[in-house]
């Protein structure tokens, strides 16, 4: 494996400045742009992801630049930025907690059951936000808040943390920790010192995600009755039924949004990726947990049982005792048959738009590439509505036959989920040497046919997994799809909002339950994928 | 099969990256249709850069690449990897892991029908004597397996050259020698131009028919291995290539004999207006004597090194700044402390 | 990467993502050709909960006698969309779940006016300015007391003196709720701001936040707190569905005008750009039509405000005998100041 790195051409790393032999970078893409059949594609994607920022200029200044000051610059407006940024940094730093420590004790040491833990960690990915709030509050209505809403947000998003980092921690070869062991660090010393550095990109990558989510989110807070930019910008809407000072804040967001995936992009730093070899790293020899054995598992059950057996056992509890529990099978399988159908029609279109950008932010550097992807991620911090009401924008000007429409639909939840996309893609081809992609070129095979016949095939397994993943965010989604459906078409997640609304939480149930239990399946080949 | 087409000609090949210093200053290269050539250089002199500039994954700055009459790369013109002609062999082989060997090997055979294709896989196979792996995977391959693999899928598309970039880097040293044998003899077979990129001496010089060291993005010198070892251009090149003692010398009237520390020394061509220099000699060209020959000159033994078969001895001679290795075959008879004789036997080349 | 179960789950993966896409786009075409129906269709943008209105509006379809599509959403939300829309709404007719959604509508001049005929079914307080909306049916704030906890007599006459010491830890009330909202609107309009930011401190200090009326219905039933103020339709939908004996709470209709006492409306409103007029207004004539009404005053045990009809429901007080306060529901528009002060005071 040493032998590897010195042929390795570390792709997504910038050009040392230090002793580093310069033939490591000669191969390095930089100086390659990236072919017109990933650019053009690439370019479209980010053009459609920037379609809500085109929406909120046009708003947030329609009463000139100095009304959308006074209402950024107001009081109130930093106090919530302050809530709401506090927030998400506690939801991060939990999940990262969280993520870290289950990717470990589920990939690296002997826990008894590690690979059925694993996909059991994945699953609170199904749970929707607004649900897990739901349930903590029913039974603890004390949780409202703020430790209610950052309760509720880290148990439904540390699977974001933890799948990545499981993934780098899998790919990171042993012989180093051993060498690290046998330079008299101690267990703890090694993973802090030597692999926790190396997950540095992987743990970001997810946290960045789990930043924005938590930016985005208004079903946890709202329930939680924790005021946050999101909830603000809702609450404007509501109140005033003016857009203009929610399309001002939301331009905060989206200027939180870019300043938080310029510091991502920085924690990617010089680490490359660490193994361009043909051959695998062997497999690390599982850590004895010891004493630690019992807390392990505790740590395991406690957040299982809080992140998918206690929504789900609240579900169970008002399906019991509910006695407006006379659901209807008929609407409930149609509307589970229609978020199916919705769902995986946005997994399949976000992943399209989202590979010729990963792609190219895994395989080529400079500022271009940069820009493409930073503008998939402008808009991910956006709460649904603003996205879904810049689509109506839209679409009633220039796209009217398309608008109430699936595509239309489909097309928002692209915009949505584009990042999830495209961070997994990009992930995927960076574990692809990109020799092989040299090999095949120089065997007479042009750029979209490599890209075919290579890139794609080598990165698909992660693909997948990034479609798995915006299947279920898809699936939850609920402030766009209401907008934005066709008239009479319902999700399980609309469903579970019309009676929710009116009250009947036994209806709701088995809504949110299907909802749950459909989600839970790409869930859990997300948590077999890399074991 | 095509001995004497597929001249590859290099002229005046310039690369620098945005940051730093130019990596290839004006190499020339010529390497004849059918023959193996190795680019031996250090660390950072520009050997991989020249690679990637002849497959076409890196624009030159300026200069031309031809191959067999074709420009590939020049003013104006930049063929893409696609379109060359030229197969890479990577670093540990590189192969599709996604891909059986024989869809591997049979990856650049388009064009051909089903029976063509696989009788060619087959040939491939049997020529990097790996016949009967096709249906396996690559990683149930080992390394030299999928060196060799991945020789034979270069080969495959009758490449007009073969580009191997340190192929034999990844194998342990008991392999390496077997593998690069049956490489060569693969180059051999179909008669293809060759260049393999490689920091290793040793492996330049027994496996190439011509070597050529690069030195700061140019080429040094461009010699047959015998050459090279034996006439090298400059003491740099000398020290690259094997060892050296290199002494001070004095020049004779005659021109053709000169005068060292370690004695009287045959030079292969005098230097052209000059009575001082350098001389290279090889520690093979330096022989122990007994302490009370006449012509020998004497040195304290430093160190020895034992190889089994063969030593060094390194010794400590007056008039010498730096130590003097001898390479001594057969039984040792001295030890470290002891004094010794040393002869030169047979040419050197003499430097500025 | 190289393991043949990744491989599988790969390949299963995309299977599982394709079937339903193929599914949907079936599904997608046939609901896709009834969104066009031309005039004779109408599209509802319905604020209410579908629950609540759902029957009545199947009903309209027939009265009408065109086809019917309703898109459900929250009433601000679906007002924001018909914004956005602006001259190229789908939307023929929006029923909002209370008045502030179709004053903003009426501001932008998006409605069209509605004949004095519809108008005049109506009482004047429950109408837009512009005559271009009109209330539909009544709901009114109340107070449910448990009555293990506490005797009828002992039940505040005065919303303002739940923040009483007597009824520490004894109060629920949801504020996220839009009645609630409205309820503190009208009191900043009948007493102050100053008063009203007072009140709601008292009330933070006293009282248990609940996510909406139900739950603090539910939590008046369990004696988990004794007071809780909550729209007076959910009692009695309660009562429908459990009979009175089984529901562990009563109602007080707060006397003198009191804000506690509050009124709030839902109506309709005809988009002028939607192309739906005629069809529009039809629907407006069934829904304060004799039927449609006497649905509202049974089915969701509200007031309903036309065609002559009173309630039936057993124990529900007159309309004519309530003594709400007298304020003009277009100032409710004023809920951003309301909220603003509901953050500050920290409810929500």
């Amino acid at each position: 494996m040493t032998a590897s790195a010195s042929g390795g051409r570390p792709a997504g790393a910038p050009a040392p400045a230090g002793r580093r032999p310069v033939r490591k970078t000669d191969g390095a893409p930089a100086g390659r742009r990236p072919p017109l059949v990933l650019l053009v594609p690439a370019c479209v994607a980010a053009l459609f992801a920037l379609l809500p920022l085109g929406y909120l200029a046009v708003r947030a200044f329609e009463r000139g630049p100095r009304y959308a000051w006074d209402v950024v610059g107001d009081e109130r407006t930093l106090q919530l930025l302050a809530r709401s940024l506090s927030l998400t940094a506690v939801v991060v730093a939990a999940c990262l907690v969280l993520g870290v420590s289950l990717a470990w004790l589920t990939v690296r040491t002997a826990l008894p059951g590690a690979r059925a833990w694993s996909v059991l960690v994945t699953l609170p990915l199904a749970v929707p936000s607004y649900v897990a709030a739901f349930a903590w509050l029913a039974s603890a209505p004390r949780t409202a808040g703020f430790a209610g809403a950052a309760l509720a947000l880290t148990l439904v998003s540390f699977p974001y943390v933890h799948l990545p980092v499981a993934a780098a921690l899998r790919g990171i070869d042993p012989a180093q920790e051993e060498a690290a062991r046998s330079l008299g660090h101690g267990p703890l010393r090694t993973f802090l010192r030597v692999t926790l550095p190396q997950l540095r990109p992987a743990a970001a990558g997810g946290a960045l995600l789990v930043a924005l989510y938590v930016l985005s989110d208004f079903g946890a807070v709202s329930l939680m009755r924790y005021d946050t930019f999101t909830r603000a910008i809702h609450t404007s809407y509501r109140a005033s039924f003016d857009r203009t000072p929610a399309a001002a804040l939301s331009v905060v967001l989206v200027v939180m949004t870019v300043a938080l995936v310029a510091a991502e992009t920085r924690t990617r730093g010089r680490a490359g990726h660490a193994r361009t070899g043909a051959g695998t790293a062997r497999p690390a020899v599982p850590v004895p947990l010891g004493r630690w054995r019992v807390p392990a598992l505790a740590w395991c059950t406690t957040l299982v049982a809080a992140a998918v057996a206690f929504p789900l056992g609240t579900l169970g509890y008002w399906l019991a005792v509910g006695n407006s529990a006379t659901w209807d099978a008929g609407a409930l399988g149609e509307a589970a048959w229609t978020t199916l159908g919705v769902a995986a029609a946005g997994a399949a279109l976000t992943t399209l738009l989202a590979l010729p950008v990963g792609v190219i932010a895994a395989r080529h550097r400079g500022r271009g590439a940069r820009l493409l992807e930073q503008a998939a991620y402008a808009g991910h911090a956006l709460p649904g509505i603003t996205v879904a009401l810049s689509l109506v924008f839209f679409a009633v000007r220039y796209a009217y036959p398309l608008y109430q429409q699936l595509p239309l639909l489909i097309g928002a939840y692209a915009v949505l989920f584009l990042p999830v996309a495209v961070a997994a893609t990009r992930a995927a081809v960076l574990q692809a040497p990109p020799v092989l992609e040299d090999v095949a070129r120089s065997l007479g095979r042009s750029p979209l046919r490599v890209l075919r016949e290579v890139t794609v095939p080598l990165a698909a397994p992660g693909v997948a997994a990034g479609a798995a993943l915006t299947f279920v965010v898809c699936m939850k989604e609920l402030p766009a799809t209401l907008l934005l459906r066709p008239t009479g078409v319902d999700t399980l997640a609309t469903r579970l909002w019309t009676e929710t609304g009116s009250g009947s939480f036994a209806a709701a149930a088995p809504y949110a339950a299907a909802l749950i239990l459909l989600a839970a399946v790409p869930s859990y080949l997300l948590g077999r994928h890399r074991t | 099969m095509t001995d004497h087409g597929n001249e590859l000609r290099i002229e005046q090949l310039t690369k620098s990256y945005r940051s730093g210093a130019p990596v290839l200053q004006g190499l020339d290269l010529t390497v004849p249709g059918g023959t193996l050539a190795a680019v031996l250089g250090p660390s950072g002199c520009g050997k991989t850069t020249l690679l990637r500039v002849i497959a076409g994954f890196l624009r030159a700055d300026t200069g031309t690449v031809a191959l067999d009459g074709r420009t590939l790369a020049g003013p104006g013109v930049h063929l893409p990897p696609e379109r060359r002609r030229i197969g890479i062999v990577p670093q540990e082989g590189a192969l599709f892991p996604h891909m059986t060997v024989a869809r591997n090997v049979a990856f650049g055979l388009t064009g051909l029908d089903r029976g063509e294709r696989r009788r060619r896989t087959a040939d491939m196979l049997d020529l990097v004597g790996l016949a009967g792996y096709g249906d396996r995977m690559p990683h149930e391959l080992s390394g030299g397996q999928q060196q060799r693999i991945a020789l034979a899928r270069a080969l495959a598309p009758r490449p007009a050259l073969v580009l191997l970039d340190e192929p034999f880097n990844a194998l342990d040293s008991a392999l390496r020698a077997g593998v690069r044998a049956d490489v060569r003899s693969a180059l051999r077979a179909t008669g293809a131009t060759a260049l393999l990129v490689t920091h290793d001496q040793q492996e330049a010089l027994s496996t190439a028919d011509l070597v050529a060291v690069v030195r700061q993005g140019r080429v040094a010198q461009c010699d047959t291995p015998q050459d090279l070892y034996r006439r090298p251009a400059d003491p740099w090149v000398a020290g690259f290539v094997g060892d050296a003692v290199l002494v001070p010398a004095t020049v004779h009237a005659s021109g053709s004999t000169a005068t060292t520390p370690l004695g009287t020394v045959t030079l292969t061509a005098p230097l052209e207006g000059r009575s001082t220099g350098t001389v290279v000699l090889r520690p093979e060209q330096l022989q122990l004597t007994d302490a009370d020959t006449e012509e020998a000159v004497r040195g304290t033994v430093r160190d020895v090194f034992y190889y089994g078969h063969d030593a060094k001895v390194t010794l400590a001679v007056q008039g010498v700044d730096d130590p003097v290795d001898v390479r001594v075959a057969g039984p040792l008879s001295v030890g470290p402390g002891q004094e010794a004789a040393i002869r030169v036997t047979g040419e050197a080349t003499l430097h500025p | 990467m190289r393991r043949p179960s990744a491989r599988r789950i790969t390949a299963l993966l995309a299977a599982g993502l394709l079937l339903p896409v193929l599914a949907s786009c079936g599904s997608g075409d046939d609901k896709g050709g009834s969104a066009e129906g031309g005039d004779s269709a109408l599209v509802i943008y319905s604020g209410r909960h579908e629950k609540l209105v759902k029957p009545i509006l199947d009903k309209l379809e027939k009265a009408v006698g065109a086809k019917v599509e309703v898109r459900y959403g929250d009433s601000a939300e679906l007002a924001a969309q018909i914004l956005e829309e602006g001259d190229r709404t789908k939307a023929g007719l929006f029923f909002s779940q209370d008045a502030g959604a179709l004053g903003a509508l009426s501001k932008e001049g998006m409605l069209a006016k509605l004949p004095q005929s519809s108008l005049d079914e109506v009482d004047k307080a429950y109408r837009g300015e512009e005559g271009d909306w009109v209330g539909l049916s009544g709901r009114v704030r109340v107070i449910a007391y448990n009555p293990d906890k506490v005797a009828e007599d002992k039940v505040p006459d005065r919303v303002a003196d739940v923040t009483k010491p007597e009824w520490k830890g004894k109060v629920g009330f949801a504020p996220t709720n839009a009645s609630f909202q409205a309820f503190v609107t009208g009191m900043r309009v009948l007493e102050g701001d100053d008063a009203t930011r007072l009140w709601l401190k008292g009330l933070k200090a006293n009282g248990k936040v609940y996510t909406n009326n139900l739950a603090t219905l539910d939590a008046v039933e369990s004696g988990e707190v004794s007071l809780g103020l909550v729209n007076h339709y959910y009692w009695y939908e309660r009562v429908a569905e459990k009979g009175e004996d089984k529901v562990g709470a009563q109602l007080k209709f707060l006397p003198g005008g009191d804000p506690g006492a509050l009124i709030n409306v839902a109506g309709v409103g005809i988009l002028k750009d939607g192309g739906q007029a005629g069809t529009a207004q039809k629907a407006v004539d069934y829904l304060l039509s004799k039927e449609a009404q006497t649905y509202f005053a049974d089915t969701t045990k509200e007031y309903p405000l036309a065609a002559g009809v009173t309630s039936n429901v057993e124990g529900l007080p007159p309309f004519e005998s309530l003594e709400s306060p007298d304020i003009d529901l277009g100032k409710l528009e004023s809920l951003q100041e309301t909220l603003a002060m509901l953050q500050d005071v920290g409810l929500v």
